[in-house]
């Protein structure tokens, strides 16, 4: 029976681990807003600009383009 | 630039803004990218095409918000953020290099604005990030102040049309530090509940006993989980409940939270007694329950008060001189330096000079003094006064807009009409919570011999008690109908409007703007000229863009095709009326002397005369009704007593005849209708007044529910309760219906709730309940309201209103 013991240490770590995972997310603020994420993963990540810009950087018309 | 942007979308509507979606009307702006509204709306759609940012447009149809106003406020607006103590507000973090800002950005609703606003980096090299909160319209950005400046940012945001809003109000609320305490009490009470039930697995099984080793440690961990879930996910309850308690009145949580304790330490007794292994389990299980009902509650009202907060924005309108007479002027057309009307009960929307000899005006909205003032010619009035006579004013500064929305809702506007709703429910609260203490104290009193039975009973009774119908139902249900009403043009200024409107048994209408259009006319009789003299003026009218000329234009006998028009030598005298050559016959459109019929002008003044070569007639123009507004009157007044209030002459009274019967009044001053609403609320009638808010405010304000109508432009009525767009007047039937079913849900969720008590207190007292099946009923119950509140709202919104 001593096993048990050894199983609910171990069962009591691991779930200690996600508590603090847990309490650490919240903190971290990803709890804070769960609705606009929600709206965000619709939108494309490549805008038209992505496409433009490595036209643009050749005649440096914008100096935006180089972070894109 | 970009092609794919660009291009115009199929099906595009022209005469709609192309960015904000507003109609266009007189000052629209045409290129070849299509209409504009605004030049405000034009330069926002040139900045994001310059910016290779136009997919903003293909997220959604006209996403943008209106630049209307945008563009006449002062340039320096912003100058305030370069001071240190203003920047502190918005600034969240700052280490020299790296800085972080939170603007509140009111424009914020929908998907394209998220995209558009996360793109800010574009503008600026120095902001490194944005991100945007949709539900409390914030924008969050991180920017290197060493090469920009939260001055700069906020006018990038204004750049592309979205203003951030700097006055404290308007301010991201502080809503995560307790959310995020939300989120961490029910993570607490999860872990704790899922842990103790794995403990308590043998005792489940009901198989052998356990070794007394385990028994006891098994035990022990229950108590050490238990601990955190009483003292911190538990606390909420309880310091309510105390607060209740010390403030001798009481809330709903204090049966929950001596449910809660009664339970805690009799589980506590049994474990240190050895008597059995206590009800940690349903303790904990109570608790994550009633918090993940908490939070589900939170959304919905965040989703109510998001729907809300963006209908705020209302568009008002000002009486304003002009060369001949007055017109309602949108606010934002206002200039300084003209000349507006106010009339007694409305509220001054800009700083302005009085130019009358004498006025009486009352801050009430801005100061809370209720007494008015007395003010002399040339005194200085405050934006946000109420007038008590008629003042002309001459304006002094720019409007802001928003100042005034933050008026509109202000509480003080709200009428202290009996809030029958709120005063039903926590009356009812009270009763019922003292209620469920005394059962459980009588329930325990009648098992007492059995300490064990007394005890679980006691605690069986305080968990079910839920009187959660009251206090969710209501708020929900109105909330919900409320938001729903606002997307489809019926903007209520409360959630108990929505009640108030479900008991209305009388409706008065106004005639002029609300059951007749106020923009547009039509010939209703004429007179004098044969069908080919009136097609020959017609052609004239054409010309012309006074509103007897369209309506002229517009008439059936002008609208006879004539082969070959050729019009010429076109004079337009303003006011008086215009004249030309038809095919070389001179027509002439106008009054008496201008057209020169050589009669005197004893003639009724509404006439206007047409002159074909040698022949004369006269017309009447009149504002036609507005489309389906006759049904919609005629349906009403099938299941309401319905009357007409109007301030014209009765020579339209047969046009009415078959819907109102007698039970029209004619020249009724503003005294007369304001009398008429009166007599009728003391009577015992529900009534509801709906019109145009110029002549009205006084009834509006009398009325049950005062219901302004607005074309384009609503006139800053504060004392009326609901506002409605004027093509949805016909819709108002609609309206009524499904505040009535709002009123039908509330009472639905009251039986269930009331039925849902009866059984569980029968079980509870019968000793047929254990903690844990109450623990999961409690919120099972809260639940099933909430949904039932939401969806039947939904629901019916979409079978029942307009789309």
């Amino acid at each position: 029976m001593s096993v048990l013991i050894l199983l609910i240490a171990a069962g009591g770590t691991v779930a200690s681990g996600f508590l603090i995972a847990f309490v650490w997310a919240v903190r971290s603020g990803q709890f804070d807003d769960t609705c606009t994420p929600a709206v965000r993963m619709l939108l494309d990540a490549r805008t038209p600009l992505d496409d433009a810009s490595a036209q643009r950087t050749t005649t440096t018309e914008s100096p935006v383009s180089t972070r894109v | 630039m970009d092609i794919a942007a660009t291009a115009p979308l199929p099906g595009l509507v022209t005469d709609v803004c192309r960015h904000c979606g507003d109609p266009c009307g007189a000052g629209a702006i045409t290129s070849a990218e299509g209409d504009f509204c605004c030049h405000g709306c034009e330069t926002v759609f040139t900045v994001l095409q310059r910016s290779g940012l136009g997919a903003f447009y293909s997220c959604e149809v006209t996403p943008g918000t209106s630049q209307k106003q945008a563009g006449r406020r002062d340039v320096m607006r912003f100058a305030v953020l370069d001071d240190a103590a203003v920047a502190e507000r918005l600034i969240t973090f700052n280490d020299g290099k790296t800085a972080r800002a939170t603007f509140a950005v009111p424009s914020i609703h929908c998907s394209s604005c998220v995209w558009l606003l996360e793109q800010l980096w574009r503008f600026d090299d120095g902001i490194t990030r944005s991100e945007v909160d949709l539900l409390r319209r914030a924008v969050r950005v991180d920017f290197n102040p060493t090469s920009t400046s939260l001055r700069r940012i906020a006018e990038h945001l204004t750049a592309v049309g979205y203003e951030p809003s700097l006055s404290p109000e308007d301010a991201p609320d502080r809503v995560p530090a307790s959310r995020r305490t939300l989120h961490l009490q029910i993570g607490v009470a999860g872990f704790a509940f899922g842990n103790i039930m794995l403990f308590s697995i043998p005792r489940y099984a009901n198989g052998a006993p356990l070794d007394p080793t385990f028994q006891r440690m098994f035990d022990f961990l229950n108590v050490l989980l238990a601990i955190p879930v009483l003292l911190f996910s538990a606390a909420p309850y309880f310091r309510t409940a105390w607060e209740a308690i010390r403030g001798r009145s009481m809330a709903i949580e204090v049966p929950v939270a001596l449910g809660l304790a009664v339970l805690f330490v009799r589980s506590l007794f049994d474990i240190t007694t050895g008597h059995s292994e206590g009800f940690f389990d349903s303790f904990a299980g109570l608790v994550f329950f009633l918090l993940l009902g908490r939070l589900f509650q939170h959304k919905v009202f965040d989703r109510i008060a998001f729907d809300r907060t963006y209908r705020s924005f209302l568009p008002l309108s000002v009486r304003v001189e002009r060369a001949k007479d007055v017109e309602p002027i949108a606010l934002e057309h206002v200039r300084p330096g003209d000349y507006i009307q106010i009339r007694p009960g409305e509220v001054v929307p800009a700083d302005a000079i009085l130019t009358n000899a004498t006025a009486r005006i009352d801050y009430a909205f801005v100061t809370g003094e209720q007494t008015p003032v007395r003010i002399a010619e040339g005194d200085i009035v405050r934006a946000g006064g109420r007038a008590v006579d008629l003042m002309r004013l001459r304006v002094l500064r720019d409007i802001s807009h928003s100042h005034l929305a933050s008026l509109w809702n202000n509480p003080i506007f709200a009428k202290t009409k009996s809030r029958w709703l709120t005063d039903v429910a926590s009356r009812f609260g009270a009763w019922f919570t003292s209620g469920a203490v005394g059962l459980a104290i009588g329930g325990a009193i009648a098992w007492w011999p059995e300490t064990g039975t007394a005890a679980s009973v006691a605690t069986a009774v305080l968990i079910i008690a839920c009187p959660c119908a009251l206090t969710l139902s209501a708020p929900i249900t109105l909330g919900t109908a409320m938001g729903l009403m606002g997307t489809r043009g019926l903007y209520l200024k409360h959630p108990a409007v929505a009640f108030d409107l479900s008991r209305i048994d009388t409706i008065a209408f106004d005639k002029t703007g609300t059951l007749t259009e106020t923009s547009e006319r039509r010939v209703i009789e004429s007179a004098g000229l044969d069908s080919h003299a009136w097609a020959v003026a017609g052609e004239l009218a054409r010309h012309s863009t006074h509103p007897v000329s369209r309506a002229l234009a517009n008439d059936r006998h002008a609208a006879t095709e004539l082969s070959v028009v050729r019009v010429s030598n076109i004079e337009e005298a303003p006011g008086r009326g215009i004249a030309g050559l038809v095919d070389g016959v001179r027509v002439a459109i106008g009054t008496t002397d201008f057209v020169g019929t050589g009669r005197t002008s004893s003639a009724p003044e509404d006439r206007t005369f047409v002159r074909v070569g040698d022949e004369t007639g006269w017309v009447r123009v009149s504002s036609p009704m507005r489309p389906g507004v006759e049904t919609a009157a005629r349906a009403l007044a099938r299941s309401y007593d319905v009357h007409l209030l109007s301030g014209d002459h009765d020579t339209e009274q047969a046009r009415w005849l078959d819907i109102f019967g007698r039970r029209m009044r004619f020249r009724q001053t503003p005294q007369d209708k304001l009398d008429f609403i009166s007599a009728s609320h003391e009577a015992g009638h529900h009534i509801l007044m709906i019109g145009d808010g110029l002549n009205d405010s006084g009834a509006l304000a009398a009325a049950d529910v005062g219901v302004a109508v607005s074309d384009e432009t609503a006139c800053m009525v504060p004392a009326c309760d609901a506002v409605i767009a004027g093509e949805r007047v016909a819709h108002f039937p609609a309206f009524l219906r499904y505040a009535r079913r709002a009123r039908t849900v509330v009472w639905l969720c009251f039986i269930v709730s009331v039925l849902y008590n009866v059984i569980g207190l029968t079980l509870a007292l019968r000793a047929e309940l254990t903690p844990i099946a109450s623990a999961i009923l409690m919120p099972l119950s809260s639940l099933t309201i909430i949904g039932l509140s939401w969806g039947a709202m939904q629901w019916s919104a979409r079978r029942i209103l307009p789309s």
